[in-house]
């Protein structure tokens, strides 16, 4: 595993390189193509917004800001898996032509929308600014939580990409399993609003750690008697089951890395 | 399914300690392949799905085949070793491991140095992304750092030829100059170890023998190549060594005159299979439509079809009524030694042992020289040369010398004795291409024979 990681580290060029490739082609090389990126998350937003605000009325003050402060982080997510899930798949003829550790196409996915994560960030903390929210008071935490979120993101991606090149129709089931996981992480929701009794279940579910950080950082600020911090042992063990994720894909890819080629 | 799939491990070692020691202390053997196995899976049906492994809890059944065969070889530093055999033999599947995009079965792959793969130009090339990006990318992807790219991308453009086009978006190249920037971004990667698959015959003639050049460059700069090639002029030119592929099995390995003739020797011998099948259909279909049509009458094209196969379908090699036998046939050098090989300009003997069966009068010995592709290029008998061969008993065996001084240019030919009744038309004995002779010469010229020319260059006026 170690020697693997060396190796991994030795090849990091690359994996900044196809980070950066994989933006590139993106935001098709313009400013402008980040501005069409941010297109979908605006979109759902307003859909959400209007469901939850409009025809249902949940009664939550600035809906969009409650419901973006965690879409992103979940869209890191989603969108690593969905386009991860094929990406060995979609590489073949690189894979079968070149040497270099697998594991770095899947990783620099993960980059790219990690990256794509933080331009996302900074246009929500201009638009945070603007509305005067006070987001800047616990943004110091915002990176530990982003670095835990990166090895759950890369491990799960990790498992889907090297189990999609033995069963194809994989990528189909990924889409279900993804919105079963949106749905059962407070993105649309207040996790408040969960029965007791399933709450304790929801919060085993990393994300859902995430999602009350990422919450109380950019939205609950502004709503102080609504901030509640997550108890320790529900952090320890966020933090636990997604590095055992991390290492869990990790292992899992390594071990089917050698014949990705002869399957491609 | 998953069980099976952890079995595999890494067969690649990078050597240390390597058994192969030269006196500077340096290993002497680049890549050393030892008793290497590769086995596919060809699944039945479409691919593994999870539905199927799930739901219908089906068994994913595959065949297994078997590419490489306890495969072992070694090449030295600095050599350049050509890989040669028909179609699905195993030698991409050979480079791909040496490279370590493919894992052994079993075996191991011991390399000293660092290794580059040419085995498609421009993989990983993106179509949206302009031909500067992609240098960087592809650059990287073959193990390039950031700083070397930079300090080599001008020679990069400039090998390739692209400068005009170099921030256009490939997907707008012609799929030479596409190839024309997968090989310049290759081939200044600067490998010890460089892996060439079929790639050498890319872009127009002029970049062709622009690729030559850089091999012979990473030649004489004591590189360790390995190439795969169909066209065995190039394998010859180029390679200290050959190997000759077949079935994944190593069927020969060492000089590339006497590997390229052995698989030479193999591919003609499929293609008079394959004629010989052909003809075999082309007689049933002859005389089906003789049954079926109630013909009588063969036309003369249908006679020609017919006669070109003997009775039992196989390319009649040797023909003659027995009367006299050709035992042996022999190259012998003008020191007396058997050879089967000489250099142009050598004088050399064919030597052919003939023993009668009943008594002959006056027989006919000839020899017919053809070369590979079955041109004539020499004959002659003894009737030609007004000499009169006498009489022979029963049981007589006779030894008949033809001396001959050999002006040919280098290559494979074919000599096909023959004992000849007087009447010039029928024979007693005739084998096709009894004796190989080849030819080592350097070639200053083409074609079949050297006529040695001298060349003298004057100015007229100026
Ligand atoms: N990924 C794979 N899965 C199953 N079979 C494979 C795979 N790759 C190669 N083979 C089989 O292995 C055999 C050897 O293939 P390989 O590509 O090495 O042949 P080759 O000698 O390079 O042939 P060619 O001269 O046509 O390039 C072939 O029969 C091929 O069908
Ligand atoms: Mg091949």
């Amino acid at each position: 595993m170690i020697s693997n990681f060396k190796k991994l580290f030795s090849y990091h060029e690359l994996l900044f390189s196809l980070t950066r490739k994989e933006l590139k082609v993106k935001y098709r090389g313009s400013a402008l193509g980040f501005f069409w990126s941010l297109l979908n998350p605006i979109l759902v937003m307003l859909v959400y917004s209007f469901v939850f605000s409009i025809v249902m009325r949940l009664g939550i003050k600035h809906y969009a800001i409650f419901l973006i402060s965690v879409l992103l982080p979940f869209n890191f997510l989603s969108n690593s898996v969905n386009y991860g899930a094929n990406s060995i798949v979609a590489n073949g003829n690189l894979i079968n032509k070149i040497y270099f550790p697998r594991e770095i196409i899947p990783l620099s996915i993960v980059l790219a929308n990690l990256t794509n994560f933080f331009f996302e960030l900074i246009a929500l903390f201009i638009v945070l600014g603007i509305m005067g929210y006070k987001f800047y008071i616990y943004l110091h935490i915002l990176p530990l939580v982003i670095l835990v979120q990166f090895f759950l993101v890369s491990g799960v991606t990790l498992v889907v990409s090297s189990l999609t090149v033995f069963f194809r129709d994989l990528q189909h089931l990924i889409g279900i399993i993804m919105m079963i996981w949106f749905f059962g992480t407070p993105v649309i929701y207040p996790l408040s609003m969960v029965p007791e009794k399933f709450q304790f279940i929801m919060k085993a579910n990393p994300m859902t750690v995430f999602s009350i950080f990422y919450r109380n950082i950019f939205y609950y600020v502004n709503y102080p008697e609504e901030l509640q911090f997550p108890t320790l042992k529900v952090i320890l063990m966020a933090v636990v089951v997604s590095l055992f994720v991390f290492f869990l894909g990790y292992f899992v890819f390594k071990k089917l890395e050698p014949r990705f080629t002869e399957e491609i | 399914m998953l069980e099976e799939s952890l079995a595999s491990q890494n067969g690649i070692v990078t050597n240390t300690n390597s058994t192969y020691i030269d006196t500077d202390g340096n290993s002497t053997v680049a890549v050393d392949v030892r008793s290497i196995s590769k086995i596919f899976r060809i699944y039945h049906g479409k691919n593994p799905s999870l539905k199927d492994a799930i739901l219908k809890g089906k068994r994913v059944t595959y065949e297994e085949f078997l590419a490489l065969d306890n495969v072992s070889f070694s090449v030295y530093k600095g050599e350049t070793f050509g890989i040669i055999g028909p179609n699905g033999s195993g030698k991409s599947t050979l480079l791909k491991l040496i490279a370590r995009i493919l894992v052994p079965n079993s075996g191991e792959i011991v390399i000293n140095g660092s290794v580059s793969a040419l085995l498609e130009l421009g993989a990983g090339f993106h179509a949206d992304l302009t031909g500067r990006e992609n240098i960087y990318i592809n650059a990287a992807i073959l193990g390039m750092k950031k700083r070397e790219i930079d300090k080599k991308f001008d020679e990069i453009v400039r090998f390739s030829e692209l400068e005009r086009f170099i921030d256009t978006p490939v997907k707008n190249y012609s799929s030479g100059m596409y190839m024309r920037l997968g090989f310049s971004v290759a081939i200044n990667v600067n490998p010890d170890i460089l892996l060439v698959d079929e790639v050498l015959a890319v872009g127009d003639q002029a970049f062709q023998s622009k690729c030559y050049q850089v091999i012979y460059d990473f030649m004489r700069r004591g590189k360790t190549i390995i190439i795969v090639s169909h066209d065995l002029e190039t394998i010859s030119d180029l390679c200290k060594r050959v190997a000759f592929l077949k079935n994944g099995k190593i069927e020969d390995i060492g000089n590339p005159i006497v590997v390229i003739n052995k698989y030479r020797s193999y591919i003609e011998e499929m293609e008079r299979k394959r004629i010989i099948e052909q003809q075999k259909e082309e007689r049933k279909k002859i005389f089906k439509s003789l049954v079926e049509g109630e013909r009588k009458v063969i036309d003369g094209e249908e006679i020609d079809k017919l006669s070109r196969v003997s009775i039992n379908g196989e390319v009649v090699n040797r023909f003659g009524s027995g009367d006299a036998e050709i035992k042996r046939i022999r190259l012998v050098d003008k020191d007396g030694k058997d050879v089967d090989f000489c250099k142009y300009g050598d004088e050399v003997n064919i030597v052919m042992d003939v023993l009668f069966n009943t008594e002959v009068e006056d027989p006919i010995f000839g020899i017919r020289i053809t070369d590979h592709r079955g041109n004539i290029v020499y004959g002659t008998n003894n009737r030609l040369n007004n000499i009169r061969s006498g009489t022979f008993k029963k049981g007589d065996l006779v030894k008949v010398i033809f001396s001959q001084r050999i002006v040919f240019i280098g290559g494979t030919y074919f000599v096909s004795p023959s004992v000849g009744y007087k009447d010039t038309k029928t024979y007693c004995d005739w084998v096709n291409n009894m004796l190989t002779i080849n030819v080592i010469h350097h070639n200053r010229a083409e074609g079949i024979a050297d006529l040695n020319s001298e060349i003298t260059i004057e100015k007229i006026s100026s």
